[in-house]
């Protein structure tokens, strides 16, 4: 049963200034939604726990998009001379699957997590600013959308989605592929930079009572550091963007070297912002593997601080390595040298890393759910892609190696090696605690294992194509400068290719695990499946709407281990015996809740504000009255936005108020 | 008109030069190629065979790659053996720390001495890693010693090259026998003497392209606007293969080139037959060809020396009026080349390919000075290019999507040529030699 904050007729005083909306004084189509069930309670919602599960639909969509285009890729590539596509058509694919992959998946799947997991884990009952979550989701689907219905308008972006200027601008790619790429990554970065500033004020000012920054969740860590970087990462590439909107729709010159410009602008705005989203990637499934090896081990993540602060050094250094992308535009040596040796610097704290996750098993009392296999998986997969970045770090090996298909390895070891298998490892673990229904471990552990067999094939032999020097982005290779023998780039090429094939099945085993789990009949998962530690384990499964009866007081990292286990060796010697339930840990909980518990009401406007934005979008390629009707959309979106009540008026209501004394604030925010 | 452009160059010491550093200076001993294997990670695969791809980026043949080359190996094998320790220490723990009913384990954060250790370990085994790197780095960087000049200039989707004349009236530092040059203009294929240090001055007319020959130095972009400087040197006559590696749009596939390595008395050859006077059609078939030259191709390719027998006058190219980098292929010694089209068709058959590209490299530079014979003339390839090149390769020369550039296209146009044109322009450029 969902809550639905209602009014009280003695909370607002009579004396109320005007600033503060009553459900009296609100215009007649100014009001808010009521409905708790049905889709109206989806497209309206403003539940922390809703938009998570929306955005990993939503993200999950892109995803199955992405593996097409990759797909497409592969078998373009599988042969020489392949005529699957065009070089036309490939030179799309590519653009849109790294777009695809990285704007409209892995960010927004790490949001999906950060949304749900975050309040959770600091014990909050929602986001500080739950219309704004919404409202970046909405912007985000909305800006996906609009990204891909470039393939139906005359063709997707075709300039890579690093979008080298001035390969970018009209005269070099006429058709409209370009404006949709550089629009829809405007509005998915509304979404990112509201969702940022959301979880940041979550995270730092909503932690429950006792939750010190140092006793703050590792996930909630690694999600607020990322949170961070997009802070100041998102702006760099909007300026990016914005040039590049100019000079294409307005014939700006910041790209035009015919009167002067410096195409490496373009490199350093987009690698600015390109190197701390790397680590905007894989923060989020640092976070999630944090989490998971310690529940799967019996203990505590080895040098918690250590990990925190890695996390902080890896935020900080990030912004001072992007030229080992450009090593090879001719920055001169000086550059060339001191980003060079910051890149080795990164490698530090990454290590770091995977050294803590070591020791974290080291010792333990390891049990292999799947959950904990892609977690281990993790660690084997991302620390070759972090040896072979050592290698490319060493700028006269980069410059060997930079555009072909070994960096294609090794982003790959590290994207899918590194955010993918985190983000199913997070799946895995979270699923009973979102959806209150276990994943199938046989078909886990098959969605895995064929996933990782998967992923070698395809990106391992990438390794050898690359120093074999076939370049990235080849809409086909020669057989002509194939070689022979064991180096065969054919051969290779072939074997990468039925990769794909194996790595697909492994994803689609995620699907049907996931129809298997949710059929009828299947049974809900017990309170606690993995004998967890952090504070989102203390509600039901799925938790209740407003997360915690009462607000936990965190006396501890790992609070609710402790709650369950206590401690009785003497002398040094430890014995852990469980005191306690998670299912009793609850009833306590249930016993005290609170009186007063403040939810905000759902709102029409995030998604109208919202909608707006891909009408303007289109009113900048097309035609500028779409823009004037998308700017009135806007308008009337903030307007609706700032003058809705507070709550929706007692009448809205189609049944009496829940019984059980609840007695509901008024959002005074939201 | 870059053709009648007098660069005045200057290069250390452009007489005195001669092959400064032998092969057998470079060590061919250490060969070994670690490749990061499919499913296991790393593995060390010793490599002496001559079965890799062309564009290896393991085998140098030259000083920079092989400076190259010994920072990589060492950098591959140190990583390949952190990787070895990582995997046998998360192995070890998920069979050791599997759970067989031992109890709960102690409640530890860890122990800060082991991990300021395990910290410090990573970063002193970078900063080793480092010092070889920046001092590598400089040594690639510094072009004051070259003593050959030769510019290089990307376009969608071909490479030019512009051998210039120095003060001394020296190309590359080699006197024209004959005594009077003119700058060189070729495509495609680059011709170097071997053992010397070449000064590779790149830029672009268009967007940005990068400079890859592997075995012979890493890449560098070629950035319209900016003057780039790479070094480069061979040291065993023969063919090196490269190609564009910065996404340069629709052909980036097909932008192709390769080094020419010739020894120092075949490359005064090449170079004197590069300077010698237009040649003028042999057979009928020729000189018909020669029309049908002047009347479809001539206004964006130059051929040195050409003359237009209607009018006598000397023919001259204009494609900055008709395609938007402004530049086209010089077609002046096409049959000197052996690849055409951006370097991506050869113009030698099959069989006649394998003679000269795997040639051993006393007998390299006389095949390839042969260059290409009515016997050996890949005529497939040629002639479909001829017949339709944007269907062969993909290029903007459609005129609706030529609108943002003035009707200016990019690439070669469909010419609309008829078979006997055709057979006729074959029998012309196989003399132009």
């Amino acid at each position: 049963m969902a809550i639905i904050e209602r009014p009280t007729e003695t909370l607002v005083p009579a004396t109320a200034t005007p600033a503060y909306v009553t459900p009296d004084s609100g215009l007649g189509v100014f009001r808010r939604p009521v409905q708790s069930e049905g889709w109206k309670s989806w497209l309206f919602t403003v539940d922390h726990k809703k938009l998570g599960i929306m955005y990993g639909v939503t993200a999950m969509a892109f995803f199955v998009i992405g593996g097409i285009e990759a797909m497409l890729i592969r078998a373009q590539l599988a042969g020489p001379d392949g005529t699957i596509l065009s070089a036309d058509k490939y030179n799309q694919m590519f653009t849109m699957h790294a777009t695809t992959m990285v704007f409209l998946f892995v960010m927004p799947m790490a949001a999906a997590f950060a949304n749900y997991m975050v309040p959770l884990q600091v014990g909050a009952r929602d986001v500080a600013f739950p219309r704004i979550n919404a409202f970046g989701f909405w912007a985000f689907l909305f800006g996906g959308i609009f990204i891909n219905t470039s393939w139906i308008l005359g063709g997707a972006a075709d300039g890579g989605w690093f979008m080298y200027a001035p390969n970018s601008s009209v005269t070099f790619s006429p058709t409209n592929g370009i404006d949709f790429w550089v629009l829809g990554l405007l509005i998915t970065g509304i979404a990112s930079q509201t969702g940022a500033i959301n979880l940041i004020v979550t995270a730092l000012n909503m932690r429950a009572p006792g939750m010190s920054l140092m006793r703050m969740p590792i996930f909630t860590w690694m999600i607020l550091v990322v949170q961070f970087l997009l802070v100041f990462a998102i702006p760099v590439i909007t300026v990016a963007l914005v040039l590049l909107m100019f000079q294409r729709q307005f014939d700006a010159t910041f790209f035009s070297v015919e009167f002067g410009a410096d195409p490496l602008l373009w490199q350093h705005l987009f690698w600015i912002f390109g190197h701390p989203e790397v680590y905007i990637l894989v923060l989020p499934a640092f976070g999630i593997v944090s989490e998971v090896l310690p529940v799967f081990s019996k203990k505590p993540l080895f040098g918690y601080p250590f990990v925190v602060f890695s996390g902080a050094a890896i935020g900080f250094v990030g912004w001072g390595v992007w030229a080992h992308h450009m090593f090879a535009s001719g920055l001169g040596p000086v550059s060339v040298a001191v980003f060079s040796v910051a890149t080795m610097a990164i490698a530090v704290p990454t290590g770091v890393k995977i050294i803590n996750w070591t020791l974290t098993m080291w010792g333990g009392k390891l049990r292999f759910t799947t959950a904990m296999l892609f977690s281990v998986g993790l660690i084997i997969q991302f620390t070759i892609g972090g040896l072979s970045g050592v290698t490319h770090s060493v700028a006269p090996s980069d410059t060997q190696q930079t555009d072909t298909y070994y960096i294609v390895a090794h982003f790959h070891y590290v994207l899918f090696g590194g955010a993918i298998l985190g983000i199913f490892s997070g799946l895995y673990y979270w699923w009973p605690k979102v959806f209150g229904k276990l994943l199938n471990e046989t078909l886990g552990k098959g969605n895995f294992w064929l996933m990782i067999i998967g992923m070698n094939l395809t990106f391992g032999p990438m390794h050898i194509i690359g120093l074999q020097g076939q370049p990235r982005r080849m809409y086909r290779w020669t057989e002509a400068r194939a070689g022979e023998g064991f180096f065969n780039l054919g051969f290779w090429n072939l074997v990468s290719s039925i990769g794909t094939l194996i790595l697909a099945i492994g994803v689609l085993l995620f699907f049907i695990n996931v129809w298997v789990s949710h059929r009828k009949g299947t049974v809900a998962s017990p309170l606690d499946p993995w004998d967890a530690r952090s504070l989102e384990w203390l509600t039901s499964n799925p938790p209740k709407e407003h997360n915690f009866d009462r607000l936990p007081t965190v006396h501890a990292l790992d609070e609710v281990f402790h709650r369950k286990y206590e401690d009785v060796g003497t002398d040094g010697h430890h014995e852990y015996k469980q005191v306690a339930t998670t299912e009793e840990l609850l009833a306590i909980e249930e016993a005290n809740a609170d009186a007063h518990i403040h939810m905000p009401s759902p709102s029409y406007w995030p998604i109208v504000l919202a909608f707006s934005l891909p009408i303007l979008a289109y009113g900048v390629i097309y035609n500028l009255v779409l823009m004037v009707v998308g700017a009135a959309i806007l308008v009337l979106g903030m307007y609706g936005w700032a003058l809705e009540p507070s709550t929706a008026p007692e009448t809205d209501f189609d049944q009496s108020p829940p019984s059980g004394g609840s007695e509901l604030e008024v959002a005074s925010h939201g | 008109m870059t053709f009648h452009e007098r660069t005045n160059v200057q290069t250390s010491e452009p007489m005195t030069s001669v092959a400064s550093v032998s092969s057998d200076q470079i060590s061919r001993s250490r060969r070994p190629v670690l490749a990061l294997g499919a499913v296991i990670g790393a593995g060390v695969v010793a490599s002496s065979c001559a079965a890799q791809a062309p564009q290896d980026t393991w085998s140098p043949a030259g000083e920079n790659a092989q400076m190259i080359h010994n920072l990589q190996w060492p950098i591959f094998a140190v990583a390949g053996i952190v990787g070895l320790i990582v995997f046998a220490a998360v192995g070890y723990a998920v069979w050791k720390f599997r759970d067989r009913g031992q109890p709960i384990p102690e409640q530890t954060h860890g122990k800060p001495a082991l991990e300021i250790a395990l910290t410090i370990l990573p970063a002193v085994i970078l900063a080793v890693i480092a010092v070889p790197t920046v001092s590598t780095i400089f040594a690639l960087a510094d072009t004051t010693d070259t003593e050959c000049v030769v510019n290089v200039t990307g376009q969608q989707w071909w490479w030019e090259y512009d051998y210039p004349i120095a003060d001394d009236g020296s190309i590359c530092g080699f006197m024209p026998t004959a005594g009077n040059a003119s700058p060189i203009i070729t495509s495609g294929q680059m011709v170097l003497p071997v053992g010397t240090k070449v000064l590779v001055r790149g830029t672009s007319r268009d967007v940005i392209h990068s400079y890859w020959i592997p075995r012979l130095n890493g890449k560098k972009d070629m950035v319209p606007g900016r003057v780039h400087y790479l070094r480069l040197e061979t040291d065993t006559p023969g063919i090196y293969a490269g190609q564009c590696t910065e996404f340069c749009g629709l052909s980036h596939a097909n932008m192709r080139m390769e080094v020419i390595a010739l020894e120092r008395a075949d490359f005064q050859k090449w170079l004197d037959n590069e300077l010698k006077p237009y040649q003028a059609p042999e057979t009928a078939a020729a000189k018909a060809g020669e029309t049908v030259f002047i009347q479809q191709c001539a206004r964006c390719h130059q051929i040195n020396g050409l003359v237009d027998p209607i009018n006598g006058e000397l023919v001259v190219s204009a494609p900055d009026q008709f395609v938007w980098s402004g530049a086209a292929p010089n077609l002046t010694n096409l049959m000197m080349r052996n690849t055409f089209a951006g370097a991506t068709w050869d113009l030698l058959s099959p069989q006649c390919r394998a003679r000269v590209w795997e040639a051993a490299p006393e007998e390299f530079g006389e095949r390839f000075l042969e260059g290409v014979t009515p016997e050996c003339l890949n005529t497939v390839d040629l002639r479909e290019w001829l017949r339709n090149s944007p269907a062969k390769k993909p290029m903007y020369a459609d005129a609706e999507m030529l609108e943002v550039t003035d009707g200016k296209t990019r690439g070669m146009p469909y010419l609309a040529l008829s078979e006997d044109q055709i057979d006729l322009l074959i029998a012309y450029l196989l003399e132009r030699k």
